[in-house]
């Protein structure tokens, strides 16, 4: 079970490097994508002073417009930084989403480690997912692989630097395909 | 120029922090103003990741089950962020957008990772 839990742990690396690497290629060096994300910063940090400017205080028409516009503004450009990067994650997606089903099939029916809690509802669907017997702390391939995905790969972001920052998330909007927040 | 160099200068070796001072420098030292908001969303953001493969570990070892161990974890996990942030680098909160917003800081990606560890080491060391 050891030996499942470290080559699932390393799977998920892998892939999170490996998708990483494919952005940076693809789409993080890219011209158009350094540009649009060099806007978002610089227009979320003005509009975030803005903001901090006005405080709490009542703002005239003009002033309230002027504020809607620039967030408007700040967000056509998000939504169009996103639409740059969406086209190569879908290819990531299909890519690693056939190699998941084959590592599936390699793990299937094999309990790879022991879960301290017992998951419930739809949680012990997935964690039970394709297992012999009842026991509600056996752990399959697929959920172990989806938790340890989820902790590294916003990991992997922060460190390799990729991503926006904190108020370009905030202000411009965080879509479902909007990148994870990092510095 | 010289004498701004040697003011900062003197500052950085004072530890009240500068704009090169490296991130785990700060995160020790008690800075009297951050001047970058980005700078202490990181240290929470780094300290809760590492809190989170310590307890986990740990959990496992003991071994800590079921929404017990969750609990303990959330506690000590949101426990240790407030007493950081407002006890030890007694930072204003408003600045920050509200405590909720240091608190949910790296919240999600530090659970999963807690759990990651739990359960490997609670397998390794119980299951072989």
């Amino acid at each position: 079970m050891f030996e499942d839990t470290i080559l699932i742990l390393f799977i998920s690396l892998c892939t999170a490097f490996a998708s990483e690497a494919i952005l940076y290629l693809l789409v993080y060096r890219t011209e158009t994508y350094r540009r649009l994300k060099a806007t978002v910063e610089k227009q979320s940090k003005k509009l975030e002073k803005k903001k901090e400017l006005i405080g709490d205080r009542p703002t005239g028409q003009k002033a309230s417009k002027k504020l809607e516009k620039a967030e408007e503004q700040l967000k056509n450009v998000s939504r169009d930084l996103n639409m740059v990067r969406m086209k190569s994650v879908v290819v990531i997606g299909f890519t690693f989403t056939a190699l998941l089903g084959m590592f599936n099939t390699i793990f299937d029916g094999r309990v790879v480690a022991k879960l301290p809690f017992t998951p419930f509802g739809v949680l012990q669907g997935i964690s039970h997912r394709n297992l012999m017997g009842t026991d509600p702390t056996d752990c399959s391939f697929i959920f172990l692989y989806i938790l340890c995905t989820m902790s590294i790969r916003e990991n992997v972001q922060k460190l390799l630097g990729f991503g926006p920052s904190r108020t370009a998330s905030k202000i411009g909007g965080a879509g479902f395909f909007s990148p994870p927040q990092t510095k | 120029v010289q004498g701004q160099r040697s003011t900062e200068l003197s500052m950085a070796m004072a530890g009240k922090g500068s704009a090169t001072e490296p991130l785990w420098k700060k995160a020790i030292v008690r800075q009297e103003k951050w001047d970058s908001k980005e700078d202490f969303l990181d240290i929470i953001y780094w300290m809760r990741q590492l809190l989170s493969v310590v307890t986990g570990v740990l959990w496992g070892i003991f071994p800590m089950q079921g929404f017990i161990g969750m609990g303990l974890f959330l506690l000590l996990n949101a426990g240790s962020v407030y007493l950081y942030s407002v006890a030890y680098q007694k930072v204003d909160e408003e600045e920050f957008g509200g405590t909720w917003e240091i608190l949910k800081e790296g919240f999600m990606t530090s659970y999963t990772l807690f759990l990651v560890n739990w359960i490997m080491s609670y397998t390794t060391f119980h299951f072989g």
